[in-house]
């Protein structure tokens, strides 16, 4: 019966995700005819400096199905939104109930405080699986749709990525709200750590290849069919380590 | 640690923030006692509560409930299972309906009343397929009652369980708590800062102030013991000073002298003849006198 608690209380935020997410998926695949059309313009922009080369760069990338659908949608659309829905689904929890959900009641219940926890975290990891893979299996659906293909295997290889590596996200504001009692705080601030990490990868080249958004994207499978095999650890270990002391900061706390 | 006391507290402590919401606090339950826990706004009486159902940690100090250990994670989840509770605010879900809170906690508890859901969802009048968050005040308290009762708990841990209710409900929340202790083998411990519902439905007291323990007993024996002594002289009431134990207070005013004793009025009264009152009148205290007594004299 937690998880269907759990579930109650993160149903509208999965739902509008996986309704946001889907329509985006769609939008992406259709939008693809107008994209080749307006390749045709492609080179008499001349933007010059880092803009005009990653706008020769999405150029490049578009003139072949499987580098547009990479670059428009693992690496843009589909990254930025899911992070945001990572983190709402992160927020929440007994410690934000404390101010109006029946935090003591569940506190009364015969569970413990680690298994409260962890039907959470595995409520909000489940309906974060579901966001990865069912928007994303949409493109392989509806691209017949444009005249197009696209593998299924690389839908599974890009979620599994950004599901193992994005749960950074997750986990930090799962983190968060064991210690701030809003969910405000905990949703700008894990936002914020995502710009900031973002920000960084954009404007210092020779650390994007070990960025966080490098390995959620899987661009060294894109480009060279590599795994980003330490990244993905890295990152797992990393929710992990975050899961954990969300479990510590529970265990210590007084309601 | 004795079996026949289902709470049992010695020397707890807690601090919040550097202040002490409870002071060295020593307390003991009988099994099969209705123990009202009296104190005023902020004495305390919360936060032990929470210690002990493990919501909150003691800074120093031992807390027991059914000889199990308050603070450790295994022993606090089995005294949770035993025990039905009620706090203060009445928090439930909101967004699940009364069926769905009925048989959320009905899973958690493998001695749960299905005869006695049944009789509390009728005598109660509750909606069932209404959100929680739509329900009235008194209603979600009923809801919260019947989810406490049900729970074929051995101990009932109650905190202010008629707070924010008009006198009506009150009487008819105190009536089914009532009734309900009355066929089932069960330990109450109420906090409450309303002393007639105390006086009407404890057997015992604990009276906490400040975080400390001021007094604690049989309500009958308390009633018994507490007696004021008034007497009344010719001229000026004589300044006195008693030596029978017991004497909580003593008012001179003009030709009167009110002695307030906790350990009868025979003591006090043999003493008093000494000095010729022309009369000396013995009379009950009340627990509202008693309570107040006993705080004042702390402050």
């Amino acid at each position: 019966m937690l998880w269907y608690k759990c579930w109650m209380e993160t149903r509208w935020r999965f739902l509008i995700g996986l309704g946001l997410l889907m329509l985006a998926a769609a939008a992406t695949v259709l939008a693809y005819p107008q994209i080749v059309k307006l390749l045709g313009l492609a080179p008499q922009i001349d933007l010059g400096g880092e803009i005009g080369r990653r706008v020769q760069e999405q150029v490049a990338l578009a003139r072949e199905y499987r580098g547009y659908v990479w670059s428009q949608w693992f690496r843009v659309s589909m990254l930025q939104m899911w992070v945001v829905f990572a983190v709402l689904l992160g927020t929440g929890g007994l410690l934000s109930q404390v101010s109006g959900g029946g935090t003591l009641f569940t506190l009364s219940l015969p569970a413990t405080r680690n298994r409260l926890l962890g039907i959470r975290a595995a409520t909000g990891l489940g309906e974060l699986l579901v966001l990865t893979f069912v928007p994303s299996l949409l493109l392989p659906l509806f691209s017949p749709a444009v005249g197009q293909s696209y593998s299924v295997s690389d839908v599974l290889i890009h979620s599994a990525c950004l599901f193992v590596a994005g749960s950074v996200f997750f986990s930090l504001a799962f983190l968060l709200s064991t210690i701030f009692s809003d969910v405000w705080r905990p949703i700008i601030l894990a936002l914020c750590v995502g710009a900031l990490l973002a920000l960084v990868e954009s404007l210092v080249p020779d650390l994007s290849r070990y960025g966080l958004f490098r390995v959620i994207s899987a661009e060294s499978y894109f480009r060279g069919g590599a795994l980003p095999w330490l990244g993905i650890l890295s990152s797992a270990a990393v929710s992990v380590a975050l899961l954990y002391s969300a479990t510590r900061n529970i265990a210590r706390q007084d309601f | 640690m004795t079996d026949t006391f289902i709470i049992d507290i010695a020397d707890l402590q807690k601090n919040y923030d550097g202040v002490e919401a409870v002071r060295g606090l020593n307390l003991q339950v009988p099994a099969g006692s209705i123990c009202g826990f009296l104190g005023r706004n902020g004495a305390g009486k919360t936060t032990t509560i929470k210690i002990l159902l493990g919501m909150a940690r003691a800074t120093s100090g031992q807390a027991h409930v059914f000889g199990l250990r308050t603070d450790l994670q295994e022993s606090s989840v089995d005294i949770r299972r035993r025990t039905g509770f009620v706090s203060d605010d009445k928090d439930l879900y909101g967004y699940f309906t009364v069926d769905e809170m009925i048989r959320f906690t009905a899973a958690f508890f493998p001695r749960w009343r299905p005869d006695l859901e049944q009789r509390y969802r009728r005598s109660f009048g509750l909606p069932a397929d209404r959100r929680i968050k739509a329900l009235s005040r008194g209603t979600r308290t009923k809801l919260a009652l019947l989810l406490a009762l049900c729970r074929g708990a051995e101990l009932l841990i109650l905190d202010e369980p008629t707070s924010g209710l008009d006198p009506a409900m009150t009487e008819e929340v105190l009536q089914a708590l009532v009734s309900h202790v009355a066929g089932e083998e069960l330990t109450v411990f109420f906090s409450s800062h309303q002393i007639p519902e105390v006086d009407q439905i404890a057997d015992r007291v604990a009276i906490i102030h400040a975080g400390r323990l001021v007094l604690s007993g049989a309500l009958d024996d308390l009633r018994e013991n507490f007696r004021r002594i008034q007497l009344v002289f010719d001229g000026d009431a004589p300044v006195a000073l008693f030596r029978s134990p017991g004497v909580e207070r003593m008012d001179r005013k003009g030709r009167e002298l009110t002695v307030l004793s906790s350990a009868g009025a025979e003591g006090v009264v043999a003493e008093a003849r000494a000095l010729n009152p022309i009369s000396v009148e013995v009379a009950p205290v009340t627990l509202k006198e008693i309570f107040l007594e006993t705080v004042s004299k702390e402050d």
